[in-house]
């Protein structure tokens, strides 16, 4: 006696043991074979003739392995690439928040100091969302896929270089403390480059994803 | 009287996208919903591997052209609904844009074998 459920559990550790993931996609596809054998069964057929029919029109499970492998392999890569853009920005963020708090704080320095690294962090902040934001706009579109992960690649190591030797050069207030915004817009100047480097890698994916839904 | 045959799998798997954001845009769907209508409207010359569209479905998503959302249908089963996005808009536009044209192009020439 042909057992439907038994038949969808045993198709479902196929698909398991071919390394279709679940919940998604398997459950998707569990759902859309559902859907197949409840239409079929209305046309007169068997169950099991119908569930044969379901299942051949769903596809081999290494097949779609393969399809859903090529999405997953882009989606992990870029994943990669927009969490290390992230990191760098969230670090350029917050990290002189710190030091503007410290100074804000401080109860030695006077009101117009104060004033100045709050404009300085405001600055800052908006720069660096908005390079996040719009970067992709005015970087170039590279279609060389090996090569664009090179320059993303450069970037971030420029960008580890970069609070390895630039950021902390000038702190602020500490070389110039007779003229409180030059240092400041110094140092924030330069987490913002920070967070602009490690931002390119993300920026030139997107470039190009555009370029390509541009032209698709 | 002529019969279409069924249509090469290359230009199935090209017409895939136009035809999803196409659909999408009528309103939110599900996959299954959208393999029968696409047959549907082919009268059933437009065939895909029915697992095949859901990777499509999942990179379209992945790129930012549809979104989707997990809900329970009128029949209590539980599906993943899609809906096009702004830039899955814009895609479709271009895409008509350009199949119209090829469109146009095919049948200016065969206008002229008839002349």
């Amino acid at each position: 006696m042909f057992d439907l459920e038994k038949s969808i559990a045993d198709w479902r550790q196929q698909m398991l043991a071919a390394g279709i993931r679940t919940p998604v996609p398997l459950e998707e596809l569990e759902i859309h074979l559902r859907d197949e054998i409840e239409r079929q069964v209305q046309s007169g057929l068997s169950r099991q003739q119908v569930f044969g029919i379901a299942v051949k029109k769903i596809g081999q499970a290494p097949e779609l392995k393969s399809e859903f492998k090529k999405v997953n392999a882009l989606m992990e890569i870029q994943k990669i690439i927009k969490l290390a853009g992230v990191i760098c920005v969230v670090v350029a963020s917050f990290c002189p928040l710190f030091i503007f708090l410290a100074m804000l704080l401080d109860h030695r320095v006077s009101s117009l100091p104060k004033m100045l690294a709050v404009a300085v962090y405001a600055t800052t902040l908006t720069t660096i969302v908005l390079s996040w934001r719009y970067n992709h706009k005015l970087l170039p579109v590279i279609h060389n896929q090996l090569l664009r992960r090179a320059v993303g690649l450069a970037c971030y190591g420029g960008c580890l270089l970069w609070i390895r030797f630039g950021i902390f050069h000038f702190p602020p207030g500490g070389s110039h403390p007779r003229s409180p915004l030059l240092p400041l817009l110094i140092f924030g100047l330069e987490w913002t480059v920070m967070a602009i480097l490690g931002g390119i890698g993300h920026g030139l994916e997107k470039a190009a994803r555009k370029n390509t839904e541009q032209y698709v | 009287m002529y019969r279409v045959p069924m249509i090469r799998k290359e230009l199935v798997a090209a017409s895939a996208e136009p035809l999803i954001l196409s659909l999408l845009a009528r309103g939110e769907s599900y996959g299954y919903a959208i393999i029968q209508e696409v047959k549907a409207r082919s009268g059933g010359k437009l065939q895909w591997t029915d697992g095949m569209l859901y990777p499509v479905l999942h990179r379209m998503e992945h790129r930012g052209l549809i979104k989707s959302r997990w809900a329970e249908s009128e029949t209590g089963r539980k599906r993943k609904y899609y809906s096009l996005k702004k830039d899955g808009k814009t895609a479709m536009a271009r895409h008509q844009e350009q199949w119209s044209l090829v469109h146009s192009v095919l049948a200016g020439l065969k206008k002229e074998q008839y002349v």
